[in-house]
Formats: structure tokens, C-alpha cells, sequence
């Protein structure tokens, strides 16, 4: 395991409830240095809840957590210093230009005029901000004030900064054009990135790592292949010739065949887990049907993560347990 | 710690500045106000604007009034605009936030007043000045200036009591004027309602007081009263209950 220093967020059995509700149940993280995290989740998975324990803003009921190598209960105003964070809303000052918004946290966090205002150039520039800098903020289109708040969470150079849902309520060209700026973000100031989102396309694209969360419990943890690869999605695309429709009812009451369709000569197979293809293919073959091509269709992050919250719901109601 | 309160007190002076240079905001009132309270009022009063007693309430609780205005936009605004979680994940501590935030308000509704208190005495010597320079009687203009602070440091502590409860800035500020009202008509209403012989009775003590003595003990209480206040409203103000309201 690695020690502190080489962990940007390290989280054992955290706990968190409110009165009868336990927004997170016993997490336990370990996030190396450098890398962009992604927290996956639904709503009310405890995303936010976690974001807040690790900034020191509230604490576990339970467990211990440390972020940088500082405890989130005792060090919190540490903890903060060296954190940046853009949480549910973008928390800017609306009435205030874009350039004051990221003056007021450049003093916030002491940075020294000369630099600060050369700070607040470059990242106004590098998020095309820069020619709307003195227009008040209230003016701006959503997408806008989302970057300028993921700007202002990273002005002060942050060694980790928590994201939370930055792409949420953005239309798809405002989410590319955001994710883009947070990948080279993330690539040119070599900062950690914790990133909490349900938009699984865009964790698959930025992150190293991701945790899926759901009812506060950490479901899973590992790289997107990792998690693509538990996510087996049994799914077999094969190219025929001469199926018909008789044929497709019958393989669909195969053993380990969950479904089938066809699609002219395209038959989409769905195999029970860990079932082969190839009693399959032998009786196609057997029912004379021409096999030009069998391709095994790769689970997408999406299939992995439907999975784990398909199969946490089915042990949460065989259990009768709540999440 | 001093750095942070004012890098507070920089940042609410610029949304402050926002709504005095936007007439729609409340720039059009306060220079209504300003106006009224500066020009026409001393030019019509003369000489007796300068002299009255009055003045040591009026100022005060003019003052009291825009701070009230001000603490609740700041407190409650902050949450409602969704803009307090964001503050409070800075590394400001709660204190310089708050404290910030009440110097702020209170340096705005005093320097109103003062301001006006300003225009008020060259409108009041420009159109009676013939005889000589008007001007205020040095202690009165001190005790004036003394008890707008603490009037408006009191209203800015109740004020970040009410802001904490109030989910609205709106609500916060009508909460604010009940409570101005029962502040300031509550005493005469209780006075009004004593007997004619303890109404004389007690006017005749605060005359044997003399009035120096009684306005040494109003600064004294308001001093008291401003000081547990804002200790009660820096221990409310902590980041682990904001989170959650």
C-alpha cells in the first residue's frame, strides 16, 4: 500500500449519517497522485457528501479520511489551502465581473498581485473567457460560468482539485468543449483531480480511475478497462446467412442464451455470464446457417456501471436491506 | 487574519458598489435618501438641523437601518445565490468571513450617515450660513458618530442572527423590519404606557443624571449589547452548520 505522501486522498471506513439516513456507509478509497478520479454515482449516492468530509467541511460520523496527508477533521483549514473545488453550483458572484470573481479568491489565497493578475490572464485566456472579462457574471451563458468556476478552482495552482459534476446541465457542445479544457487542465498543471459525475462517457474519457458509488457504498474501484472488463457484457454480434425468424426463437430458448434478435442477416446474441459463444456458433452451423463473422461486443463503462447498480439492487432487496 | 477580513471587506465593497451605481438596485433610494436627508432637510431646518437633539438618534438609526439592508443581502444573499458553500470550501476561516462581512456593512451605513451628515452641514451653511459659519456641537457630533457605530454594529450582529434563519434575503429583511419596529417604537410604546406621575418621575431623575452621564451609559450598553451579539452570531457562523442550511 502506499504511504501517505504518494496518495492524494486516502479514506478508511468513512462514515457518514445524517440523523436516520447514512449518506455514506464505510468508504474506503485510496487515490494515487496525479491522476483525474472519476466518482460515479446516481443522485443521492453520497458524492457530494464525500467532496465535503474530504474538504474538512463536515465530518465522518465514523472512520478517518486524509487528503494530501492531512486529517479532514483536524486539518480542514489545510486542507483547504492546497485544495481548489468547484461544488453543486458554480458559486460565483453574479453581480461581480469575471475578472473580480478570480480576484477575490486570488486574495483569498494571498497570491501576490503581479501574479495573480498574470494567473487570471493566462487561465481567462486559455478558457476563451478573456474578452468578456469585465462583463458582470450574471450575464453569462451557463457553460461560461462553468469554466470560469472550474478557472477559479484552480487559480491558486491546487495540488487536488474536487470537481463536482462540472458538466451538469451543460448541452452536449458546452460538456465537449468544458471536458476538453479539463483534460489539458489536468495534463498541463499535473494536478489530482477528483471528479464526481453520472455522465459515464465523460469519466471513461478523463479519468484514470474511477469509483462507483451507489447508497454511499463504494460498489467498485479500478481503472475504466478494469471496470469495463468485470462489466462482461456477454453481448455477441454474428454475421449470417440464412437465418430466419423461426431459427431466432428457437436459439433464443437455448441454454445460456438470455436473448436474441435479428436484424436481416444481423443476429445480436445475449449469452448468460460467462457462457461460450462457440455451442453457439456449432448450432448455427448444425441449422445450416452460413457464420461469415462472430465479434464479441466490448462492455462500454456504461454496461459496467448499469451492471454493478443492477446487481446492488437485486442484494439490496434479497437482503432487505436499504441503501 | 486581518488580510482575509479585508479581502472579505474588498468583496462585499464591490457588490456594494454594484447596487449604488446601479439605480435599479437601490442606487436610485439611497440617492432619493441622500437627497432628502442632506440637502432638503437641512435647508428647510436651518440653523435647529445642526442644533437638535435629535440627531443623535436619527443618525444612528439611519444608519442601523441601511446596515440591516446590507447584512441580510450579504448573509442571506450568499446562500440563496448559492455562493456560501464555494466561500466556505476557500481557505478563509469563519471569522474573517464573517467579521468581514459585518465591518463591511457597518463601514457602508456609517459612512453613509457620516456623508450626509457632510452635505448636510455646507446645504445647511450655503442657504443660512450669512452669519457666520453653523456647525455642530463637538461632543454632540462625537456622541453622534459613536452611537451610529454601535447602533450599526448591534444591527449588523442581530442581523446575521436573522440571515442565518431566513431562507430568503427577502424574508431576512422583513424579519429585520418587525424587528426594527419592536427596537425602536417598543420603548415608547412601554413608556407611553406608564402612569403620568412615572412618566415625570423618571424624567425628572434623567435630568438629575445630566445627559453626558446617560449618554456615557447608552454607549456603554450598546457597546455591551453589540459585543455579546456578534460573539453569539461568530459561534452560529461555523462552516459544519452553514453546510447544511
Amino acid at each position: 500500500m502506499p504511504n501517505g505522501p504518494e496518495l492524494a486522498i486516502r479514506a478508511e471506513h468513512v462514515t457518514r449519517d445524517f440523523g436516520p439516513v447514512r449518506a455514506l456507509d464505510a468508504l474506503s478509497l485510496e487515490i494515487p497522485k496525479g491522476i483525474v478520479f472519476g466518482f460515479l454515482g446516481p443522485n443521492g449516492a453520497g458524492k457530494t457528501t464525500a467532496i465535503r468530509v474530504l474538504l474538512g467541511l463536515i465530518d465522518p460520523s465514523a472512520g478517518h479520511a486524509e487528503v494530501l496527508g492531512l486529517d479532514t477533521r483536524r486539518d480542514g483549514s489545510a486542507i483547504r489551502t492546497r485544495c481548489g473545488a468547484l461544488l453543486e453550483h458554480p458559486g460565483l458572484y453574479e453581480r461581480l465581473s469575471a475578472y473580480d470573481n478570480l480576484d477575490f479568491y486570488g486574495r483569498a489565497w494571498r497570491i501576490p498581485r503581479g501574479d495573480r493578475q498574470e494567473r487570471i490572464r493566462e487561465l481567462l485566456t486559455r478558457f476563451g473567457l478573456w474578452e468578456r472579462r469585465e462583463d458582470p457574471v450574471g450575464r453569462w451563458s451557463r457553460g461560461m460560468k462553468q469554466k470560469l468556476a472550474v478557472a477559479r478552482a484552480v487559480l491558486h495552482r491546487p495540488a487536488l482539485v474536487f470537481l463536482d459534476e462540472p458538466t451538469s446541465g451543460l448541452d452536449p457542445v458546452a460538456t465537449a468543449g468544458l471536458r476538453e479544457d479539463l483534460a489539458a487542465l489536468a495534463a498541463q498543471e499535473g494536478v489530482t483531480v477528483f471528479l464526481t459525475t453520472h455522465n459515464l462517457n465523460e469519466a471513461e474519457r478523463l479519468c484514470a480511475q474511477v469509483g462507483v458509488i451507489r447508497g454511499g457504498k463504494l460498489l467498485a474501484v479500478g481503472s475504466p478497462e478494469q471496470l469495463r472488463a468485470r462489466g462482461d457484457s456477454g453481448r455477441v454480434d454474428i454475421l449470417t446467412t440464412g437465418i430466419t425468424e423461426e431459427l431466432v426463437r428457437h436459439l433464443a430458448g437455448l441454454p445460456d442464451v438470455r436473448t436474441a434478435t435479428a436484424s436481416g442477416d444481423h443476429l445480436a446474441v445475449s449469452l448468460s455470464n460467462g457462457a461460450s459463444v462457440a455451442p453457439i456458433v456449432a448450432w448455427l452451423v448444425q441449422h445450416e446457417v452460413g457464420v461469415e463473422e462472430v465479434r464479441k461486443v466490448r462492455a462500454t463503462l456504461e454496461d459496467a456501471f448499469l451492471d454493478l447498480m443492477g446487481a446492488e439492487t437485486t442484494n439490496g432487496e434479497a437482503a432487505g436491506g436499504t441503501t | 487574519m486581518i488580510h482575509d477580513i479585508w479581502t472579505v471587506v474588498w468583496k462585499e465593497w464591490q457588490e456594494f458598489r454594484d447596487q449604488l451605481l446601479s439605480l435599479r438596485r437601490g442606487g436610485l433610494s439611497a440617492l432619493i435618501l441622500a437627497l432628502i436627508l442632506g440637502v432638503v432637510a437641512p435647508v428647510q431646518l436651518g440653523a435647529e438641523w445642526v442644533e437638535s437633539r435629535l440627531i443623535i438618534g436619527y443618525w444612528p438609526f439611519l444608519a442601523a437601518t441601511m446596515v440591516s439592508s446590507l447584512i441580510a443581502d450579504s448573509v442571506a444573499g450568499e446562500r440563496e445565490r448559492h455562493t456560501l458553500e464555494t466561500l466556505l470550501a476557500s481557505r478563509l476561516s469563519d471569522s474573517a468571513i464573517l467579521i468581514g462581512k459585518i465591518i463591511a456593512a457597518v463601514m457602508y451605513g456609517v459612512g453613509f450617515a457620516v456623508a450626509n451628515l457632510a452635505i448636510g452641514l455646507i446645504a445647511v451653511n450655503v442657504a443660512h450660513g450669512e452669519n457666520g459659519l453653523i456647525l455642530f456641537a463637538p461632543q454632540r457630533f462625537m456622541v453622534t458618530i459613536v452611537f451610529t457605530i454601535l447602533a450599526s454594529l448591534l444591527m449588523a450582529g442581530i442581523g446575521v442572527f436573522i440571515s442565518l434563519r431566513a431562507s430568503t434575503v427577502k424574508q431576512a429583511q422583513q424579519a429585520f423590519g418587525i424587528a426594527i419596529i419592536v427596537l425602536t417604537m417598543g420603548p415608547l410604546l412601554l413608556f407611553n404606557a406608564l402612569s403620568y406621575e412615572t412618566r415625570t418621575a423618571f424624567i425628572a431623575r434623567l435630568g438629575r443624571v445630566g445627559e453626558t452621564r446617560i449618554e456615557a451609559y447608552v454607549v456603554a450598553g450598546l457597546f455591551v449589547l453589540s459585543a455579546i451579539v456578534i460573539a453569539g452570531a461568530l459561534a452560529r457562523f461555523k462552516r459544519g452548520k452553514l453546510v447544511f442550511d
